[in-house]
């Protein structure tokens, strides 16, 4: 018989092996939900970050706008004092 | 029984067994029926699953791999015959499956839709553990002491272990086309569906690996058994 043969012959009985039962059932779920947590918290910690970051940015801005309003307004309040002296 | 249905008349032979096959093809149209509603009924309930489960309902997904899980395991075990991997691949594709939930347009049966996850997940691990260079031990003498007249009556697992261990030695894209149009019995367009590739493709890639299995024979000076 040539080999081609053989190897044919040989894949057909190989088809009616059975394979060995498996049930992994209860291993998929438990990593799809262990991935489910890891992508939530991964998920979660850029709205920290953000959320930080946003809060110190509208901390300085604060602390920037007093400065310039006080800026500002000083030689303005020098001004109105002088006029209200010459008023009086 | 057929002259009961008839009283009164005599019924030649030939025209009771007219009858008699008649009142049979009845009755098998009306189970082909009811298997055609079963069916049905039973793709209904797992595209209703499907639905489910992409809505993150672990108790549809779990029925899910318990319908498929049998399916999916006898296709991974021509990729693997260890046990613990073998179980390890047959888990990656329902992971894989319910992560890639969302691009299955349901066209096709779910357990078409796995079919080609388990063949890309199994090609992968034997291009994996090519690249490693982890090839299984063969040796052709046991090829040649195999019975020339009777390999029909061989044990079914030792077949299939001995052309695993055989297609081991080919590179994993002859040996993926060989596996499957040989030990899973795919025709073109099936194995076409499974791998990805076209139905040309898969001829021309069909044709190479028998030469380069040939080839193998050959280098073993083995040549053509006759």
């Amino acid at each position: 018989m040539k080999n081609e043969s053989l190897f044919e012959a040989l894949s057909a009985r190989a088809r009616s092996e059975t394979p060995p039962s498996v049930d992994v059932s209860g291993r998929v779920i438990a990593i799809l939900n262990a991935e489910q947590s890891r992508i939530e918290q991964l998920t979660e910690k850029p709205l920290l970050w953000l959320a930080a970051a946003s809060s110190a940015f509208a901390v300085s801005a604060v602390v920037i706008a007093i400065m310039v309003y006080n800026a500002s307004t000083g030689p303005l309040y020098e001004i109105s004092q002088a006029i209200s002296w010459v008023v009086q | 029984m057929v002259l009961s249905i008839l009283p009164g008349r005599i019924v030649s032979l030939r025209a009771e067994r007219l009858l008699v096959e008649l009142v049979y093809s009845l009755m098998d149209s009306e189970f082909v029926a009811e298997d055609r509603q079963k069916t049905n009924a039973s793709l209904a309930a797992e595209l209703h699953d499907v639905r489910l489960s992409r809505q993150g309902d672990s108790d549809a997904y779990t029925r899910l791999i318990k319908q498929h899980q049998s399916q999916v395991s006898r296709m991974l075990w021509r990729f693997s015959r260890d046990p613990l991997v073998h179980e390890e691949l047959v888990q990656d594709v329902f992971v894989e499956a319910y992560l890639s939930l969302r691009s299955y347009r349901e066209k096709a049966p779910f357990g078409h839709w796995l079919s080609r996850i388990a063949t890309r997940i199994g090609y992968r691990y034997w291009k994996q553990i090519a690249r490693r260079g982890e090839t299984e031990s063969f040796s052709l003498a046991e090829w040649d002491q195999l019975p020339d007249k009777s390999p029909d009556e061989m044990d079914p697992g030792r077949a299939a272990d001995l052309l695993h261990r055989l297609l081991a030695q080919l590179r994993p894209r002859d040996r993926l086309v060989l596996t499957l149009r040989y030990l899973e019995g795919c025709d073109v367009a099936e194995t076409a569906r499974r791998t990805g590739w076209t139905k040309s493709l898969v001829k021309i890639q069909s044709l190479r690996a028998r030469k380069r299995l040939k080839k193998l024979f050959a280098q073993a000076g083995k040549g053509l058994r006759e």
